[in-house]
């Protein structure tokens, strides 16, 4: 952990060096160093929405000359410059807001697309609504050019960008994007409500590329649909957060020192082919590089060059392995009457013409373990996607403590008291095994902890299902045992009402399923936590279970006790097919 | 290998502080120290890529051919010194974007230490660059910047020689006066562009003045290809001249398809009628009229030089319209330095404020705020080729009204 | 306002359509098969036209022998670029290799454009080839696009069946449809992408050449065609060459429509403004099966 030090206390010496710029320099020095930190601005801000949620907009630049727009506008009208680059950030942030609504029912290309068509739909707004914006004609300005207050506010965007970067990397909100850049499912059913996140990230970023683009309308003095909207600039940015590695901290400014300075010296020493030679160099990073220069293996032996490269992970001091005498969370009530934890009533999901789960009731008392079976497709998933509100089911109704998960969404119902496990885990995969705990425990219904302590907490979590030797180990590279006791771990850590456990013995030696079977166990009889557990793995389920439950085909064959259930015909027919000759 | 922290910061420092420097000074000539030693440098930026490339690509070689010929003529005499002293242009590429030309100019500037300044050209990148020219006190004559309000901020430095929209079509215009029976109505189409959409401004208001009625006026979008719409709109309103406001390239497909969808006329005129254009439309240009700004073989101050100068650099301005007018702030800035007769720039700034100066279009003297005006030739596509039908003493062929071929 | 100015602006529209999905048939198959997003498409359609259009003035080459050239030369020039620089992305995580796609395919459009502009000069060319215009009453139409139209739809019909009917065109679509399955199937998944690469390039060489007879092409300009081109291929449905087809001529009337009735300057505008809203209501477009 030292190197990460080592590195975040030299870089910000670049920025130290920048401060001296307007004194030690000549004023291409300084115009130079301005190109730099307005592309850093873009760069750092762009890759918020990227490095950290996932979402590729490689309409950024839009943002930017809104924002240009907007202070020429209000400039050219007699505002003053400060309001005017306020308005810029704030004409920014609002155009993302209203942006959100349709963006980000998109995901991955679609929506990298998406906002790459923004920039020639603002253009084209920016040629043809010419009683705002002048048109073909632009907007020229004259106002004051003080070259150092204007290269002071440049750098001051540029250290507050850097210090939102920190902040992101140790903050509920940013583990909040996180969770959303590995799995969007799996972070609304551990409680997190994406589309406020992704908004407000998407509104944050935003702002900067305004506040630099009303900077850079007042550093040219003039502005036209092109000069801010052209696609020819719009992706140098994003080619730069790309080039320097994407997600890490320091990567933009590595990317947009080099290809900045890269761009000024092929400007002035070839003469021609200038951008030949850039795409060149962006084509073969994207070739060999395309995790970015710092994400390089030839880097990583160098101590400090490794260190700019380290992804941020937040640790705690490793578990001393006394889990301590506080349960984990407060054991659910055992309530007096008999009133139900859950309570199915005809529910039915169809897609298409197909009902995958045709008319099923269920009702489950608190405290109980109850096997949900039946062959493939007999919609047992689909039943377990419908109680977590993954879908919305055709008709029926279901109540969670008597409260109707009708109109409910996923996070809400997380909230309410449903954890679940998944048939093939998913765990946020580039997170490491005490983070993907600490984000249950912070975005749980009950109880929500603190980021910092949530991170101490997780590792009691950790201890109890057996992984708190692998705190600081990347969930994507845990066994697959390991990845489905941190799946445990983390749906336990939401401290739920109800579990839904999703055939998590499949894969497993004996001995493997006999552990889980004992952290169920430990789950009913510690924690009142109620299980519905899918599987197909039948003495498993013997040994905990109080009832079973079969499906065929969608709908409810029988409920009643394992012996019952093994030998029901009906049921051996569903999993044998019929006249039963299959021992 | 251990290195104490305080040996790596120190490190740190002095590599960020070199590459600062570094960038700050590469290549980078000292500031003038004799007067009167070495070439006269001149710093330009010319859009050789990008947007604007299509006009000014040729260009980069063309400054140094200037360069060379107008050395092989003699330089500049500098009195102060008392002889003549050879030119160098350094120029780069601003790639037709104006953030670039401002780092640009700032090397320029402080980095190549020039004498001077030229150019550049287009109103967005010259509106930008000129706060650099009048930070740094150091006078430009700029080309092909016709926005009205670069002008009218009271800026000491700068001066610029154009094709500026009130001159434009002046001699088409008077041309027509003269013609019996003359046209009664016309239409206007523009590009959607701030000189384009200025032409059309101010000679609707020119042809209400001499009593033709204007009945349309539309904009069109460079980008659009299909130009149906406005050949109908244009053929429904049956006008005596169609007047097109654009750049070449944008009014090919529009004059192709208007003679597809056989929009009739007396006249059609397209105020960029260029080379390419009259190949690329082959039959379809005839009777088309424009305007041009110089034709090689009229003769004038320094027109011997320019043709070598264009010869040497294979530019064609029936092509390259827009050259005539680079070249003019080149002599311009040359005679200004002669005729201070010293390299101090406030010196020759207060020359090009208050004299004339020779081109091979006629004297060019700045009006106030330092804008010039190049008045341009009328010409008609005749049988294949464009001659000059205006202004008279110039004129090499009679214009032909009705045209037949748009009938 | 007369029927006959709509019926003219409908078939201006439905002539410019083909075209533009013809630009978008070489995307349509890439991305389906492939799902590589190649911001470089429209470029390569307009260094296709460029080439054609010097071969014609220069060399005197009538456009169906440059088309036959250019198809070969393409073809070969994209599975070298896919075998080289895209291929060996796949081995990557899925988001290096994402962005890895996306700084390759830049990268390419910038050099491209450049090094064009560089060799051929950055004016626009067209291949003025003119045939006299057919009249039909009061309607024109311009031969040189009916031609062309002629030339689109008897292609569409061409992959339609070769897509069918042949096995590599079987192939594609069981990728397209479930890369997992064909790849269970045993269809060999890397030769089919660098193949299916190619054969999208193929496709835009012919884009290119029959443009150019239509329209000036300039270095520049490819960009903004590949936001077209995806347009279309969204609207009409990823993989759906018919559907392409369909919404190329429905988003060239809308276009050709709305020139006239709001303005010639918000033309480009409705492209965009059509694919945010089918981006978001409809996301597998109006003729299109499953979203991407």
């Amino acid at each position: 952990m030292n190197g990460s030090v080592k590195a975040n206390t030299l870089m910000p010496l670049v920025f130290v060096a920048a401060a001296a710029v307007p004194f030690v320099t000549q004023s291409y020095g300084l115009a130079f160093s301005i190109s730099l930190l307005s592309a850093f601005i873009l760069a750092q801000s762009w890759d918020w929405l990227d490095g950290k949620a996932g979402y590729t907009n490689l309409g950024h630049f839009a943002f930017f000359g809104v924002g240009a727009y907007a202070f020429a506008i209000l400039s050219s009208k007699g505002v003053a410059i400060y309001w005017g680059i306020a308005a810029g950030a704030l004409a920014a942030m609002i155009t993302a807001l209203v942006l959100s609504f349709p963006l980000f029912r998109l995901r991955g290309n679609y929506f990298a697309f998406a906002t790459l068509a923004l920039l020639p739909l603002f253009e084209i707004l920016a040629f043809n609504l010419t009683d705002i914006t002048k048109g073909a004609d632009g907007i020229p300005l004259s106002l004051p050019r003080q070259i150092n207050l204007l290269y002071g506010l440049l750098l001051g965007g540029a250290l507050a960008a850097v210090a939102v970067s920190f902040w992101l990397d140790r903050s509920r909100f940013g583990f909040a994007l996180k969770a959303i850049r590995n799995d969007e499912q799996v972070a609304e059913t551990s409680g997190i409500r994406i589309f406020p996140m992704k908004c407000a990230v998407f509104m944050l970023g935003s702002a900067f590329a305004g506040f630099a683009g009303a900077i850079q309308a007042w550093y040219l003095g003039y502005i036209d649909p092109p000069t801010v909207f052209g696609l020819d600039v719009a992706l140098i940015p994003i080619a730069m957060a790309l080039f320097g590695g994407s997600g890490l901290i320091w990567g933009p400014l590595v990317g947009v020192l080099i290809l900045g300075t890269v761009h000024d010296l092929l400007l002035t020493h070839l003469p021609v082919l200038q951008t030949t030679a850039y795409g060149l160099l962006v084509l073969l990073i994207g070739r060999f590089l395309p995790g970015g220069l710092l994400r390089t293996k030839l880097l990583k032996k160098v101590p400090f060059l490794a260190s700019l490269a380290q992804e941020h992970h937040d640790f705690a001091p490793s578990f001393s392995g006394d889990l301590g005498a506080t349960p984990l969370f407060s054991p659910n009530a055992r309530t007096e009457d008999a009133s139900l934890v859950l309570d199915v009533q005809g529910v039915v999901m169809r897609f298409g013409g197909n009902a995958a789960v045709n008319d099923v009731s269920l009702q489950i008392k608190p405290g109980e373990v109850i096997g949900l079976v039946g062959p493939n497709g007999s919609g047992k998933t689909t039943l377990f996607n419908c109680i977590s509100k993954v879908y919305e089911p055709t008709s029926g109704s279901i109540v969670l403590s008597g409260q109707s998960l009708a109109s409910k969404r996923r996070d809400e119902v997380a909230h309410l008291g449903i954890g679940r496990t998944y048939q093939n885990p998913r765990p946020f995969g580039d997170l490491t095994v005490i983070e993907n705990i600490a984000i249950a425990l912070m975005f749980r219904g009950r109880d929500p902890l603190h980021h910092k302590q949530a991170l101490v907490e997780a590792g009691r979590f950790a201890e109890f299902a057996g992984i708190g030797d692998k705190l600081s180990v990347r969930a994507d590279t845990l066994s697959l045992q390991d990845k489905k006791v941190l799946e445990f771990a983390r749906a336990l850590a939401s401290a739920p009402k109800l579990l839904l456990v999703d055939e998590v013995a499949s894969g497993l030696t004996p001995t493997e399923v006999h552990r889980f079977i004992a952290l169920l166990r430990a789950a009913r009889d510690q924690y009142g936590v109620t299980i519905i557990w899918v599987e197909h793995i039948f003495w498993a389920l013997a040994e905990i279970v109080d009832r079973i439950v079969v499906l065929e085909s969608g709908t409810k064959l029988m409920e009643g006790s394992i012996e019952e259930a093994v030998n029901n015909q009906r049921v051996q027919e569903a999993y044998f097919g019929s006249k039963g000759e299959a021992a | 290998m251990k290195l104490s922290r305080v040996a790596l910061l120190g490190m740190a420092a002095a590599a960020i502080a070199g590459i600062s420097a570094g960038l700050a000074s590469s290549a980078s000539a000292a500031p003038r120290t004799d007067k009167c030693a070495g070439p006269i440098t001149f710093g330009t930026t010319i859009s050789a890529t990008g947007r604007n490339s299509t006009l000014a690509d040729r260009w980069v070689k063309m400054t140094e051919v200037f360069e060379t010929e107008f050395n092989k003529d003699g330089g500049i005499f500098i009195k102060e010194c008392n002889k003549s002293l050879p030119i160098k242009i350094i120029s780069y590429d601003d790639q037709s974007t104006p953030a670039t030309a401002v780092t640009l100019y700032e090397r320029l500037a402080t980095g190549d230490n020039v004498d001077f300044f030229l150019g550049p050209d287009w109103s967005a990148v010259s509106f930008a660059v000129s706060q650099v020219v009048e930070r740094h006190k150091i006078p430009t004559v700029m080309s092909n910047a016709s926005a009205a309000n670069i002008w009218t901020r009271g800026l000491k430095y700068i001066f610029g020689v154009q094709s500026t929209a009130e001159g434009w079509s002046n001699n088409y215009f008077e041309m027509l006066k003269g013609l019996s029976p003359g046209p009664k109505t016309i239409f206007f189409v523009a590009q959607d562009n701030l000189l384009t959409k200025d032409v059309v401004a101010h000679f609707s208001k020119k042809a209400e003045a001499q009593g033709i009625k204007v009945i349309g006026s539309e904009v069109f979008s460079p980008e659009l290809k299909d130009f149906t719409a406005l050949a109908l709109k244009l053929r429904s309103a049956k006008p005596d001249l169609i007047y097109i406001a654009s750049y070449d390239a944008p009014a090919l497909p529009l004059i192709q398809q208007m003679r597809q969808m056989k929009v009739k006329a007396n006249g059609v005129h397209e105020i960029m009628t260029t080379g390419k254009l009259i190949r690329t439309l082959g039959k379809d240009a005839e009777g088309l009229s424009g305007e041009l700004s110089w034709l090689p073989g009229t003769k004038g101050d320094y027109s011997e030089l320019i043709e070598r100068v264009l010869k040497g650099s294979d530019v064609d301005v029936m092509d390259y319209l827009w050259t005539i007018n680079r070249l003019n702030a080149y002599l311009v800035m040359m005679q200004a330095v002669e005729r201070a007769g010293t390299l101090d720039r406030d010196k020759v700034r207060d020359v090009l404020d208050k004299g004339t100066f020779k081109s091979p279009v006629g004297p060019i003297t700045f009006h106030e705020g330092g804008i010039s005006d190049v008045p341009a030739f009328t010409t008609q596509v005749q049988d294949g080729k464009a001659v000059i039908v205006a202004p008279p003493p110039v004129a090499q062929k009679p214009f032909i009204y009705p045209s037949p071929s748009w009938q | 306002m007369d029927i006959t100015i709509y019926l003219q602006l409908m078939i201006g529209g439905i002539l410019l359509g083909g075209i533009y999905a013809l630009v978008a048939f070489g995307l349509s198959l890439i991305y389906g098969v492939v799902r590589i997003l190649n911001f470089s498409h429209g470029t390569l359609v307009a260094i296709g036209g460029i080439l054609a259009s010097l071969a014609y003035t220069d060399l005197g080459l009538p456009p169906y022998v440059s088309g036959i050239a250019l198809v070969l030369a393409f073809g070969l020039f994209g599975r070298l670029f896919f075998q080289f620089l895209l291929e060996p992305l796949s081995a990557r995580t899925p988001k290096e290799a994402e962005i890895g796609v996306v700084l390759v395919t830049v990268g390419a459009l910038l050099m491209m454009s450049d090094i064009a502009a560089f060799l051929a000069g950055p004016t626009p060319k067209n291949i003025p080839v003119r045939f006299d215009p057919i009249e039909l009453g009061d309607l024109i139409l311009s031969s040189t696009q009916v031609y062309a139209l002629a030339g689109i739809i008897l292609l569409t019909v061409a992959l339609h069946f070769f897509l069918r009917y042949s096995w590599f065109g079987r192939a594609i679509r069981a990728v397209s449809q479930d890369a997992f399955g064909a790849t269970i199937s045993a269809i060999p998944g890397k030769t089919l992408h660098g193949n299916t690469f190619a054969f999208g390039c193929g496709l835009v060489a012919i884009a290119g050449v029959l443009y150019a007879t239509m329209f000036p092409v300039d270095p520049y300009m490819g960009f903004s065609l590949t936001v077209k081109a995806f347009t279309i291929i969204i609207l009409g449905g990823i993989g759906n060459l018919t559907g392409s087809l369909l919404a190329g001529i429905l988003l060239g009337v809308v276009e050709s429509l709305a020139a006239f009735l709001i303005g010639s300057e918000w033309a480009p505008g409705i492209s965009i403004m059509l694919l945010l809203i089918i981006l978001v209501v409809r996301p597998q477009g109006i003729f299109g099966g499953k979203p991407a």
